[in-house]
């Protein structure tokens, strides 16, 4: 409505941040978790002397490098690129909330991305001592770095008292805060170990190092593990109540929820009874099965995490078609078309006769012939609608949604979609404009399945 | 269709720092985005061409350049989120709209930079585990890495030259948009600045790469023959000038050819004027200064001044970049006129933590470059 619409056919724009979202979260967190392993790791490794160690760590680093700093670095950019592309307004607004939140964690990454590579292409040109150093200095960068980007994704989940205040720190310290953060450290050192199996298992060689690397990934996984139940216990108890509700209400976010916990679950039995307490049982099979486990709950996790927030891209702040809450009424009193900038222009734009100055006339849009009508409910579809739903097949197609709906049917939702379902954001126009909306949909609907025996035809 | 229309409302929540902390930090994280950035924009190109070449210290050149672009990308990438990050909080009312006519070329940067990245990583490895391990693979991966970063290049321009010729998209938009909804497949073509600009930036990442090559045999090239200290400052000086050429070629073709009246007033109008004069003539100082040692092996101080004064020609120029955008976006609205509610306690906190960053990253810099030299000694 603030901004153009980018209409991605079938899929819908929104979309792609979650695919993108997903595909930087696997090694977001192990860019964090992994940190952390090496850091620890290679003081035990200096501590006891073991070179063989010490070489697989120097080896591990290289990977660690090659899949966070290059494909993680830039997938988190992709991110940013997403979100100004399909959420403008969002973005807008986050940004214009936490710009220094994100000039800090940019401050974070910095030394991130330069202490890993002295950490790395310095390997045996330091001191034990400064090399562990920049191995803790990494380790806490990348922390600090998960600690801010989870304090905005929790505020988008639960903003607490800003709403009222606009005070950043309000808005960072946030009920979502400290079960996030404890969830995805958690994650990270889950996601970490299950890496370093993978890596493990493909490039170690020697029976007693594997036993070795086993046993000692194995605590950070328990442990992580415990951090993401309790996380996600907060997580679940700090939720606004329309989320919880979303939760239940939704089946498939019911057997997703039930998909993580099982995997976590599984994940630390199985890693407690074999690489824990009887190592040895590391085979590039195994590993690959572990991570496959681990890449399931964390992408499982981040839809939920998306699901749940609706019909808000950040709770009570901006809704999930881009609108703020507080413009809601005077979009219903003058016109959703009227109030967009791109929505007023087109229809300036094509049907002028309907527009005086900037006001335009609804009834007026009501006289055009059928198909202009329609036309213009394409455009409030468009901009108010395919934000979460593609039009006749794609992601939640509203064609299929719709079918067989009589024409009465419709128009109630299409006036009240939050009362139809509590996680649709209000219509946000005038009558007129809901009829218009209608006769779209009304167009595009495909009739009822044919064939259906309801004990009503013989 | 008036393109005033279609400028979006500014945020209630308001600036939270003066649009000029804003500015600043945005100016100051592109021109620091600009040095790794030419590197891999005109090095890279360099370097794959260098790679064919039977001069010996040619291919050393081209080594020594592939070698480092691993870092050297990794610093490009980080030091472009701090622009990106302040201009979408004061310009976020152009930048939205240009990048979503653009999307899925602008989204296409992501994809097109972790290919090229890794084909940088490739080739950066093939020469690790010596001569005898560049393949054909190593050798398409790195010319794909070249190709594909000057697309990536081109998209950018476009992507910012559409940011401040807002008359362009109505067009743009009435063209490419279903419903009033754009497919997000606009590019800025029409704009007649558009290739000018990008061949002038190609210009300006000739002479970043030159004084780097210059900086780089005096810093780090220490393993290398004194032969090939003294052949570097003399073929950067050489590159140096064919970039000069080039950038008072496409300079003028830019600022001559396609500045509208309002950017010419606003840019030769005193005192900008001198602005716009040190703009153009600041390259120079660095010429004069790489002809000093004109085939002689380049001392420390002397590198240190050039690539001193190559970084205030980039910071001039971006300085002027920056005023050239206002005053073309200024002409449909005032970026400085939105209401200021300054976050004070996270600015303070931001700017103590920028200092101590940068202090840890000095000191990590320090004890890695002194302990190294103590092993190796």
């Amino acid at each position: 409505m603030h901004y153009p619409w980018w209409y991605v056919p079938f899929l819908t724009s929104p979309m792609l941040i979650a695919a993108i979202s997903v595909l930087h979260v696997v090694v977001s967190h192990y860019a964090v978790g992994g940190g952390i392993f090496l850091a620890v790791e290679t003081r035990k490794a200096y501590q006891t002397g073991n070179n063989q160690y010490l070489g697989y760590l120097k080896d591990h680093a290289w990977f660690f490098i090659l899949v966070t700093v290059v494909y993680g670095a830039i997938t988190g950019v992709g991110i940013w690129w997403t979100i100004g592309l399909a959420s403008p307004l969002a973005t807008e607004t986050l940004i214009h909330t936490f710009v220094f939140a994100w000039g800090m964690e940019y401050v974070f990454f910095a030394i991130e991305i330069v202490s890993a590579f002295i950490f790395f292409y310095f390997w045996g040109k330091l001191t034990p001592r400064t090399h562990l150093i920049v191995a803790n200095i990494y380790a806490f960068s990348a922390w600090m770095s998960l600690v801010i980007i989870t304090a905005i994704t929790a505020f988008m989940l639960n903003p607490g008292s800003w709403p009222n205040n606009h005070n950043m720190w309000a808005g960072f310290f946030n009920p979502q805060f400290i079960p996030q953060v404890l969830a995805r450290t958690g994650g990270a050192f889950l996601l970490t170990s299950l890496y370093v199996y993978l890596h493990a298992s493909f490039k170690v060689k020697d029976q007693q190092l594997r036993n070795l690397i086993e046993q000692r990934s194995a605590r950070p996984a328990l442990l992580g593990a415990i951090l993401i139940v309790l996380g996600g216990g907060g997580w679940f108890f700090t939720l606004p109540e329309s989320a919880r509700f979303a939760l239940a209400a939704a089946s498939v976010l019911n057997v997703l929820m039930v998909i993580i916990f099982v995997l976590t679950a599984a994940v630390f039995v199985m890693m407690y009874l074999g690489p824990y307490r009887n190592p040895g049982w590391l085979s590039p099979g195994f590993a690959i099965l572990f991570f496959a486990c681990g890449l399931t709950a964390v992408a499982t996790g981040e839809y939920i995490r998306e699901a749940v927030r609706k019909p808000y891209i950040a709770y009570n702040v901006v809704t999930s078609n881009q609108i703020l809450p507080q413009e809601i009424p005077g979009l219903k009193q003058n016109g959703y078309l009227e109030g967009g900038r791109w929505t007023s222009a087109w229809v300036t734009k094509n049907y002028p006769q309907a527009v005086q100055g900037k006001t335009i006339d609804e009834d007026k849009l009501l006289t055009l012939p059928e198909t202009d009508q329609q036309k213009i409910g394409h455009v409030l579809f468009q901009y108010h609608c395919n934000d979460c739903h593609a039009s006749e097949n794609g992601y939640a197609a509203v064609g299929h949604l719709i079918r067989g709906w009589t024409p009465e049917m419709i128009k109630l939702v299409v006036e009240h979609p939050e009362k139809a379902h509590f996680f649709m954001p209000p219509f946000a126009g005038t009558p007129q404009e809901a009829e218009l909306l209608t006769k779209y949909l009304i167009g595009i609907a495909p009739a009822h399945p044919e064939g259906m025996n309801y004990g009503n035809n013989q | 269709m008036d393109p005033m229309t279609l400028i979006g409302q500014s945020s209630p929540l308001g600036y939270p720092a003066p649009y000029w902390f804003l500015v600043m930090f945005k100016v100051l994280g592109f021109i620091l985005h600009m040095v790794p950035m030419h590197l891999w924009f005109a090095g890279i190109l360099i370097a794959m061409h260098f790679r064919m070449s039977k001069h010996e210290y040619a291919r050393t050149l081209s080594n020594r350049l592939m070698k480092q672009m691993p870092i050297i990308i990794a610093l490009g990438v980080n030091f472009g989120i701090v622009p990106l990050l302040f201009m979408q909080v004061a310009y976020h009312k152009a930048f939205y709209p240009a990048t979503i006519l653009m999307a899925w070329y602008w989204l296409a940067i992501v994809l097109l930079l972790t290919v090229a990245y890794y084909g940088i990583y490739i080739y950066a490895a093939a020469l690790k585990n010596g001569a005898g391990k560049m393949t054909r693979i190593s050798l398409v991966s790195g010319w794909v890495s070249s190709v594909l970063f000057l697309a990536i290049g081109f998209i950018f321009s476009n992507g910012f030259s559409l940011m401040a010729n807002i008359g362009a998209w109505p067009k743009l938009w009435e063209s490419t948009s279903v419903a009033g909804a754009p497919l997000g497949i606009g590019l800025n073509l029409a704009d007649h600045s558009l290739l000018p600009r990008y061949l002038m930036m190609f210009g300006l990442a000739l002479l970043t790469t030159a004084t780097y090559i210059a900086f780089d045999s005096a810093f780090f090239a220490r393993k290398e023959s004194t032969a090939y200290r003294k052949w570097a400052p003399a073929f950067a000086f050489r590159l140096y000038t064919v970039g000069i050429i080039w950038f008072v070629l496409t300079g003028s073709w830019y600022v001559f050819g396609t500045w509208p009246g309002n950017v010419r007033s606003a840019m030769f109008a005193m005192p900008t004027g001198i602005l716009t004069i040190i703009t153009a003539i600041g390259p120079g100082s660095v010429w004069l200064l790489l002809m000093l040692k004109f085939r002689n092996e380049i001392s420390k101080p002397l590198a240190l001044a050039i690539g001193i004064f190559q970084f205030a020609v980039l910071a001039v120029n971006a300085v002027s970049r920056q005023i050239v955008q206002n005053v073309e976006i200024g002409a449909y609205y005032d970026v400085t006129s939105e209401q200021v509610n300054i976050q004070w306690s996270p600015m303070i906190l931001f700017l103590l933590l920028f200092v101590v960053g940068v202090g840890v990253v000095i000191w990590m810099l320090r004890k890695a470059v002194t302990e190294a030299r103590q092993t190796i000694s």
